[in-house]
């Protein structure tokens, strides 16, 4: 399964995060961490042409 | 260097030899009849002390993300801490915590399956495991890579309808290389305990990071994708083809099938010790590095960080193994940030921050 993401705007920096990105179908803040597995799928994901939503 | 030789009565010697070293050393034997231990029992007592199961949650007593889930049909299924259902196809399953156990052992619960929907006819890639993924930075000791790489030895308690042949893995990530061996249910309906002890991997070596150096698994259906091969009784490179037996059961034919497991304890050597029953607070701290579920009572509360924008700081009971996704959030909140081992950061944009609920998953 292929999940869709989003960026999010960081509310202590007023930019889109470099740290976390926002998984939609479960509203989960997955961080930038090579680690953890989340964050694996989510780059399997977009190399698998997962779509990544803009923040808003 | 001195030595005095003894030579039995019909074969065999011993000899008793002085040190190479000045001085005089005393050797006192007990004074009654006894017999000296082995190195072998010596390194059982040894390690029969301490911490030596490298399973955490082996009696299936932490269960934080509750205590039965229904409809399982794939991969990356947790419900009993540290314990992960993987596969595809393997029909649909109900997981729950059980309070079925062997009598006298001293468990309180088991982890068990129970089949709800059926596949007899699996293809070539289905198939199912139970796995536990134990971190590389614990599994030094085991000296894998070397000369000295230590035995492995695996028990743990199983009750099934299911009789026949299952097969136990360990399956070294880092290679990845695996060892896997046939184990038989005997009899229906009845609490038996397995023991699998296997070599150490003497050529792959277990990185020494936060990441997956072995798996544990056991084999509970299996295409032919899985089975097509020779099974590898051995330690070489992980061929997919041979992991699970060609005899293994399909404890997916029929919805009358069902496993329970519990009392699983892997440790170094060639012997099982008795089942380590460690300490509630204990072992729910080790899971807590891999999982944590905050309760929700009393919600967690922001402040005024700058105008407009409120913070809240969250710290993890313990360090976690990496930084963990965050999710299962209820409250008033607009992002969850600076995620890292040991904290993060509840921030919105109005005031009333707080969170009633939050999972933080950092699991293998």
């Amino acid at each position: 399964m292929i999940y869709t993401y989003k960026k999010i705007i960081s509310v202590m920096t007023d930019e889109v995060s470099t740290t976390s990105i926002k998984r939609l179908e479960d509203g989960a803040f997955i961080p930038f961490d090579l680690a953890n597995t989340d964050y694996q799928k989510y780059l399997e994901d977009v190399a698998n042409g997962a779509i990544v939503e803009e923040a808003e | 260097m001195a030595s005095i030789k003894l030579r039995g009565d019909t074969s065999g010697e011993l000899v008793i030899e002085a040190p190479a070293v000045a001085g005089t050393n005393t050797l006192t034997l007990p004074a009654s009849t006894s017999t000296l231990a082995t190195t072998a029992q010596t390194e059982a007592i040894y390690n029969s002390l301490g911490v030596r199961n490298l399973i955490i949650n082996g009696d299936m007593k932490i269960a934080q993300r509750g205590t039965s889930t229904t409809g399982i049909t794939g991969s990356g299924i947790y419900l009993i801490d540290r314990f992960n259902i993987s596969g595809n196809g393997y029909g649909t399953f109900t997981m729950s915590q059980d309070t079925d156990v062997p009598s006298g052992q001293g468990f309180s619960n088991s982890l068990k399956l129970d089949c709800t929907t059926a596949n007899a006819s699996l293809s070539a890639s289905n198939h199912m495991v139970i796995v536990q993924r134990i971190e590389g930075q614990n599994l030094q000791h085991l000296k894998f890579g070397t000369s000295s790489a230590e035995k492995l030895t695996v028990s743990f308690w199983v009750k099934s309808n299911k009789t026949g042949t299952y097969t136990n893995e360990f399956y070294a990530t880092d290679g990845p290389r695996h060892i896997n061996k046939e184990f038989t249910i005997n009899s229906a309906d009845t609490w038996e305990k397995k023991i699998i002890i296997v070599d150490g991997d003497t050529s792959g070596v277990i990185n020494n990071d936060n990441g997956s150096g072995l798996e544990w698994l056991i084999w509970l259906a299996a295409g032919t994708d899985f089975t097509s091969g020779t099974l590898q009784t051995s330690w070489d490179t992980a061929n997919n083809t041979d992991r699970a037996s060609s005899s293994n059961v399909n404890l997916a034919d029929s919805t009358s099938n069902y496993i329970n497991i519990t009392g699983v304890q892997l440790e170094v050597g060639d012997t099982a010790t008795p089942f380590e029953h460690r300490p509630y607070d204990m072992e729910l701290q080790r899971c807590w590095r891999y999982f944590y579920k905050y309760p929700g009572n009393p919600n967690i509360h922001g402040c005024l960080y700058s105008s407009g924008k409120y913070i809240g700081h969250i710290w993890f009971p313990t360090t976690m193994r990496t930084a963990p996704t965050v999710s299962n959030l209820t409250g008033n909140y607009n992002t969850i940030e600076n995620i890292g081992v040991s904290q993060m950061y509840l921030m919105r944009l109005a005031d009333n921050s707080y969170l009633s609920t939050y999972s933080a998953d950092a699991e293998l």
